[in-house]
């Protein structure tokens, strides 16, 4: 859902271009844009972020080639995904802020579960750090990053190649499902350790009259996957008819 | 006297819905929906929105047809609202969720926790004292909602009543399980603690009653409700979804004055903040959390609180913009802060 909610979402760190944003429901576009201070901001943003996931895309491959197999890659690119993932709470900001079109909200869920996602249960859970669902997650979030951020670099500089543009709407129909499946074995293998640790759990009696079981709290969290990730699948499905269409019509023109 | 002829277009097809001749100039929007309603029944009035440009605001009830902008021909939009709920019910509903339920968990109703406690009472006084307050509490926003408060709109959407009981009623089974656990640790320093909580909390009920009353005496009772509304008069006392439900026989009114202080000490909170009513009860949950020494209820509190601003805020601004000569110290919720 980290996976999918990222891909669909925002309308983007700035720019035109198609727009994608889940919460969107087609209303009148307001034309007025960033300044040129938040634009030029923004464009170094975006490229400074499409580099880092570029870094950690490369890594993961270096780190296979030297391994020789596929198995427990996360440690070699564990400090740039954290670096450049936990970064993308910029985004909120820039939303709060209305550099970026995008509502507050819906950023901040997409990022937030990324975070979580990241330090709640990859980190915090150590044993997981090993799982080859793990792979799968970053693969996933690392594609559709690098594609999402080189969208928007080019969208703000007004010049999207019809390329990232076809690849931003058309490869999470396989990213997206990869991202989740990975988000939520994940959460599912570090179950057992969460429930013997008692870990991030507070149970009563105490001073504040309050418990919370983090056990219970991923497994909500699990389940919400499935009202979820339908919803946000089928708005990238519905903006992807929009958008390509649109494209063709205007090459027809031409 | 000249008529007017009516056309009704769909705001977003621009379809023809329905074509009135022979409207007399001085009917209000309230009598154009009802008769409307005539040509299609599934529309209630409570569902139309009319208004003279398809992405414009919308029309109210007591708006005339002769002062609108419009020719002898005039084409209004319709939208369809959605499915509606009456406030009243609205209101009833999500504060007796709360009544109830606390006193399931109170009386350790089976299945909640360990079967040796079904039926038991807790052995500390402090619990019993909060059932009596948080049951006081919704008891009186129930008896407040039938026979204070005065609204100006009569309806919200249907969702909206799911949304606002999930709220009050999820809340209410998240306190009430820690307070009437059996592990339920009292406030740490006792007795003294309990008694000024109370203290606060009575004190900001009685508040917030007293400014519920005084705002309900600046709608006069004597205007009627626009015709199609018929025995019901619902309405808030500003945006925001409002403590301010109202008599179901009351009628109520639109009008609206600024509302000064009276003879009541309670209410000359209203030199310094425009809405004390949210103030109060802020205040009385503030003292709850107090009372119960417990997170879940000081949590409720700040959920409650933001929302609150969020809505003082909005009526402040409103007041601001309506009275030219509106007292200028007062701030929306916390006196000179908020």
């Amino acid at each position: 859902m980290a996976a999918a909610a990222a891909t669909a979402a925002t309308k983007g760190n700035g720019g035109g271009g198609a727009r994608a944003g889940a919460g969107e429901g087609g209303g009148a576009r307001k034309k007025k844009g960033p300044g040129p201070l938040a634009t030029a901001y923004l464009v170094i943003y975006n490229v400074v972020m499409t580099a880092g996931w570029l870094v950690i895309a490369v890594g993961l491959v270096r780190a296979y080639l030297a391994k020789g197999s596929y198995h427990s890659l996360y440690y070699s690119i564990e400090k740039p995904l954290k670096f450049f993932q936990t970064g993308a709470l910029l985004e909120i900001l820039h939303c709060a802020v209305g550099i970026v079109p995008s509502s507050v909200v819906l950023t901040s869920f997409q990022v937030m579960s990324r975070v979580f996602l990241i330090w709640a249960v990859t980190h915090s859970v150590k044993e997981v750090q090993s799982e080859d669902s793990v792979l799968l997650f970053v693969i996933a979030w690392t594609i559709t990053e690098i594609i999402r951020y080189s969208f928007y670099t080019f969208s703000l500089l007004n010049h999207l190649p019809y390329l990232i543009k076809w690849a931003r709407y058309t490869l999470f129909i396989v990213l997206y499902p990869m991202g989740v499946s990975g988000e939520l074995l994940t959460i599912y293998a570090a179950l057992p350790f969460v429930r013997q640790a008692g870990l991030y759990s507070i149970s009563l009696p105490n001073k504040y009259n309050f418990s919370f079981d983090y056990y219970a709290f991923l497994i909500l969290i699990m389940i919400s996957y499935i009202p979820i990730f339908p919803q946000l699948y089928f708005h990238m499905i519905h903006q992807r008819r929009k958008v390509l269409s649109h494209t063709e019509e205007h090459k027809k023109f031409e | 006297m000249k008529h007017y002829e009516v056309e009704i277009l769909d705001a977003k097809t621009r379809e023809k819905l329905c074509f009135l001749d022979k409207v007399e100039p001085h009917a209000t929007i309230a009598e154009i929906k009802n008769l409307f309603t005539k040509t299609h029944p599934q529309w209630y009035p409570a569902r139309q929105s009319l208004r003279l440009d398809p992405k414009g605001k919308s029309l109210k009830d007591e708006d005339v047809l002769q002062k609108l902008p419009v020719g002898t021909t005039a084409t209004l939009y319709f939208r369809d609202l959605g499915a509606q709920i009456s406030w009243v019910t609205v209101f009833l509903t999500e504060y007796a969720g709360p009544l109830f339920i606390y006193l399931l968990f109170y009386f350790r109703v089976p299945f909640i926790y360990g079967h040796k406690y079904d039926f038991t009472s807790s052995r500390h006084t402090v619990v019993h004292l909060a059932c009596i307050c948080h049951s006081f509490h919704y008891v009186k926003r129930l008896l407040e909602t039938l026979f204070v408060h005065r609204f100006s709109h009569g309806t919200m959407p249907l969702r909206n009543i799911f949304k606002n009981c999930t709220y009050y009623w999820g809340f209410a089974a998240w306190m009430a399980y820690y307070i009437n656990h059996p592990l339920y640790t009292p406030p740490t320093y006792g007795a003294q603690q309990v008694k000024l909580a109370l203290a606060i909390f009575v004190i900001c009920q009685l508040g917030n009653f007293s400014i519920h009353m005084a705002l309900r005496d600046l709608r006069p009772a004597g205007e009627w409700p626009a015709p199609g509304k018929g025995g019901m008069v619902v309405g808030r006392l500003g945006k925001g979804g409002s403590h301010l439900p109202l008599l179901s026989c009351l009628p109520g009114s639109k009008t609206r004055k600024i509302p000064y202080p009276t003879k009541n000490p309670f209410t000359w909170l209203f030199l310094l903040v425009s809405c004390p009513n949210y103030t109060y009860e802020v205040g009385s949950w503030i003292g709850f959390a107090i009372m119960t020494q417990c997170l879940p209820v000081a949590l409720f509190s700040l959920v409650g609180f933001t929302q609150m601003t969020i809505w003082a805020k909005g009526k402040h601004r409103s007041y601001l913009k309506e009275f030219r000569d509106y007292p200028p110290l007062r701030m929306p919720i916390i006196p000179f802060l908020l």
